[in-house]
């Protein structure tokens, strides 16, 4: 019967199965008298229809037989690497890391523009005084929008263009687990999904951020999300594993460390603290659901609880979490510039080395979230102390970035236009992010729209950025087809303009007090934000551009040559896009790839293109 | 051919009149619209320092980047560039300026930190209450409740802010003040108003769906008046809430 085989519809099947005997289950048990409420039947049901889809996509097929001692269907694992060629390997459980690759690529830019909705719902709530969704809604839209945006900040990169290109980058043929690649794809459409219907369930208004008490009070689309950041979580977590193992045990010979590319550089650090910092999020998120589901008391103050140690946990992860987010974006320009620079990247060491630091630093300096919050007082010291210090490393990334621009062969074609933009916006971001980690400008800084402007410049600047210079550069090697120039580059002066116009005047809100977080202003606002609303909505039409030059180009857009850019890394050894398992025989790395201006080297030998 | 020390002398004046007239223009930004306090004041002196030595770091990579943008176009040519990896003065440069910047930046936050939040001794003091979604204040030397802040001009205030609920945040931003109001623990901040007047304040932390309309007034007057209004003022604090029913998805059990 083709319904009982492992696939998509197997999945919902599973997963309806799931909410009817969790779900189903706890309130038959209610009709009859127990004392059961709404977010234990949620979260019971949740659970098990997460656990009947990931069962009926088919992700334990091979592990449960190998684990009870039965002989494994090796041809049906072989034939979960997919064909090439074949689309429907696409809506599979299938372990070839190109194909989960454009798996998270294509989510997370559903998902952007997803989340990039419900931006235009707040732009469009905003745009005047007065109220048009309600008080309620607003908190439920601004805090969704929140939410989606830091998943597709944290997936998109690593999870798209990482899975795509680490092992090809390091010359191999896939990752060290394939099926555990396959898995971390597959947790995660149903707690997404689960997000976007959170307003069916009431929606949530704290933010991303849940703070107790109030998180405790909020709806059931409150505790929906908490279920669902755990899962995104776990996901990351089983995705770090897999990307350290990769890049630690499985690179071409003769690729040292020191002759890794950048990007898969940043890669290894950002999984490094995926690992380390995501337990502790979860933890904490857990912590948060078991007082509202089972009625322990760690955040409930009324009950010796204390709401400050959440904040200490939460941010204990989600400061590192700002690096998880923006160092794949960092790599990938730092990637794209020695290319279209023609030159080799400046300071390569220190470069790596102000990856590493960053990675190290981030994790000594989450309180600053907390300047105002009441933590303890000796405390704003060192912690003010560690953020500052963190944009010593940082600054590496435009030492590098500006030492292989300058006095380079510059070809402006739409990946570098977005490295600029990159260098401009990460550069407002940084410097605006001084003055909220010095203490004295923080204390009246915090909890406005300054704020909300300078995380934007951050991540949209470091993240964001650095997802549409890979996406371009790297689309050719993904689809085989060139996008269009000229789409590109109308893609990024309308973006760039309208980012600008809308984040920059949000500095000047928040230095004349204007609330982040906020259904509504006082009439002196209304300028302003009219202006922004305007521009945010410029940024969603910019973005359609893009939608359309992808879907056209990758449909129909001239085929691409092996190396169109003239790159050294490894990938360009492939054809484009590279054959099932990359490479017929393993290339030898003999220098770092970024050898422009020395003619007659190579990086590597080897690997041709099949 | 431009030598490579034209390019970067050209770039370096470039950066330099760019720096002078940027920090020239940005001295005489202020932080908060209306000052009112020490506080405030003090804040409003870091501000003008970042924003001035942010100009020089802001335009030295504009003009870095600009002037590639201009002079190293590649113009058709297949040529590479020169094959620089690294220069050692130039690291070396990079990252003492960028260190000592943020030692003395640090320095400079630590010594406003400790004017602004430093332990003092206080004239007044006030208990401030959050709860969703309105303010109410306490006067424990005088033994009566208001539902404005009155305080002091000239004189350093002690502010002891607590909550009932979730958590608020105290804000009034022409003092440059804001402290959490956190339901289990007890915080504080203190203030001098320098100026008399009325002044609004708000919550600052999203605190429910009435977080928006949550403000406060702040009155500040002469000791003098101040003594007249409190005398007037009522002994009981207003009324608890408790009498509306829990919020709704509230699963505490009791």
């Amino acid at each position: 019967m083709s319904i009982l085989k492992p696939g998509l519809l197997r999945a919902v099947l599973g997963a309806a199965a799931g909410v009817l005997i969790g779900a189903g289950g706890l309130t038959l048990a209610r009709g009859s008298g127990m004392d059961i409420r709404d977010g234990q039947i949620l979260a019971l049901g949740y659970l098990l229809a997460l656990l009947g889809f990931v069962v009926g996509i088919g992700a334990f097929r091979f592990w449960l037989p190998w684990a009870i001692g039965r002989p494994v269907d090796t041809t049906a694992e072989h034939a979960a690497h997919g064909t090439a060629g074949d689309w429907r390997r696409y809506f599979r459980f299938t372990t070839d890391h190109k194909v989960i690759g454009v798996q998270y690529l294509v989510s997370a830019f559903l998902l952007f523009l997803t989340a990039g909705t419900f931006a235009m719902l707040m732009r469009y709530e905003l745009a005047q005084p007065g109220l048009v969704l309600g008080k309620e809604g607003y908190n439920t839209v601004m805090s969704t929008h929140g939410a989606m945006m830091i998943t597709v900040a944290l997936i998109s990169i690593i999870g798209g263009l990482g899975n795509f290109l680490v092992p090809i980058m390091i010359g191999t043929r896939d990752m060290a687990f394939p099926k555990t690649n396959a898995l971390s794809y597959w947790l995660l459409p149903l707690p997404i999904l689960l997000v976007a219907i959170n307003p069916l369930l009431g929606g949530f208004d704290t933010g991303w951020t849940a703070y107790p008490p109030l998180s405790q009070q909020a709806n059931l689309g409150q505790q929906a999300y908490l279920m669902a950041f755990v899962t995104v979580g776990i996901s990351s977590i089983l995705s770090a594993i897999n990307f350290l193992v990769t890049v630690f045990r499985m690179r071409a010979p003769g690729m040292s460390l020191m002759r890794m590319p950048i990007f898969v550089w940043s890669l290894t650090v950002t999984a490094t603290l995926a690992l380390v910092a995501t337990s502790v999020v979860a933890g904490a998120f857990t912590m948060l659901l078991f007082d509202r589901v089972l009625g322990t008391s760690f955040f409930r103050p009324s009950r010796g609880g204390d709401v400050i140690l959440f904040q200490h946990l939460f941010w204990f992860y989600s400061h590192p979490a700002v690096y998880i987010m923006g160092l794949p974006g960092l790599g990938a320009i730092l990637e794209v510039v020695p290319v279209f620079a023609r030159k080799p990247l400046f300071a390569y060491p220190l470069a790596v080395l102000s990856f590493i630091t960053i990675g190290v630093l981030s994790f000594m300096v989450w309180a600053h979230h907390m300047f105002v919050s009441g933590m303890a007082e000796f405390f704003h010291i060192p912690i003010m102390l560690t953020t500052e210090l963190i944009s010593v490393p940082t600054g590496i990334v435009f030492l590098s970035a500006l030492g292989t621009i300058w006095m380079g062969k510059l070809h402006f074609k739409t990946p570098m236009l977005w490295v600029f933009g990159f260098i401009w916006a990460f550069l407002i971001g940084g410097i605006t992010g001084v003055y909220l980690a010095d203490v004295p400008t923080d204390i009246t800084l915090s909890d406005t729209y300054f704020v909300v402007a300078h995380f934007h410049y951050t991540i949209v600047g470091g993240t964001i950025y650095g997802l549409f210079a890979g996406s371009y550069y790297w689309f050719p090697k993904i689809t085989g087809r060139m996008y269009s120039e000229r789409l590109g580059k109308l893609h990024f002066w309308w973006f760039t303009l309208a980012f600008n116009a809308t984040f920059l005047p949000m500095f000047w809100l928040g230095i004349e007090g204007m609330r982040r977080r906020v259904a509504d202003y006082p009439p002196e606002f209304a300028g302003l934000n009219l202006w922004v609303s305007i521009a945010a909505f410029n940024i969603f039409l910019s973005v359609a551009v893009f939608v359309f030059n992808m879907i056209w180009s990758w449909a129909r857009g001239p085929r691409a040559a092996a190396n169109p850019w003239r790159a050294q890394t490894l990938e360009w050894r492939c054809s484009s896009p590279p054959p099932v398992e990359n490479f017929e025989d393993i290339p030898t790395v003999t220098d770092t790839p970024y050898q422009y201006g020395t003619p007659g080297t190579a990086a590597a030998e080897g690997g041709a293109a099949s | 051919m431009t030598s490579p020390r034209r390019h970067l002398l050209i770039a370096a004046a470039a950066w330099a009149v760019l720096s002078i007239v940027g920090a020239v223009l940005v001295a005489g930004l202020q932080i908060i619209p209306v000052i009112a306090s020490r506080e405030a004041d003090i804040e409003n002196s870091a501000f003008v320092l970042l924003s001035v030595l942010s100009v020089p770091v802001l335009m030295f990579v504009v003009v870095g980047l600009g002037y590639s943008a201009l002079r190293f176009r590649a113009n058709g040519d297949e040529e590479d560039g020169p094959p620089i990896h690294a220069h050692r003065v130039v690291q070396g440069v990079w990252l003492g300026v960028s260190f000592l910047l943020v030692i003395g930046l640090f320095g400079y936050g630590a010594m406003g930190l400790v004017d602004i939040r430093g332990a003092q001794s206080a004239d007044f003091q006030v208990l401030v209450h959050g709860e969703q979604w309105k303010w109410s204040f306490e006067y424990p030397d005088a033994g009566v409740f208001s539902k404005e802040l009155h305080i002091p001009v000239g004189e350093r205030v002690h502010l002891v802010i607590s909550s009932e609920d979730v958590i608020h945040s105290f804000w009034v931003p022409a003092f440059g003040i804001k402290q959490d109001a956190v339901p289990g623990r007890e915080t504080q901040i203190y203030v001098t108003a320098t100026t008399a007047g009325t002044y609004p304040g708000l919550c600052a932390e999203l605190c429910g769906s009435g977080h928006t309309g949550m403000h406060l007034t702040v009155v500040v007057s002469e000791r003098a008046d101040l003594e007249a209004w409190l005398s007037e003022q009522p002994n009981k604090p207003p009324p608890p809430k408790g009498s509306e029913p829990p919020p709704s998805g509230s699963e505490a059990p009791q």
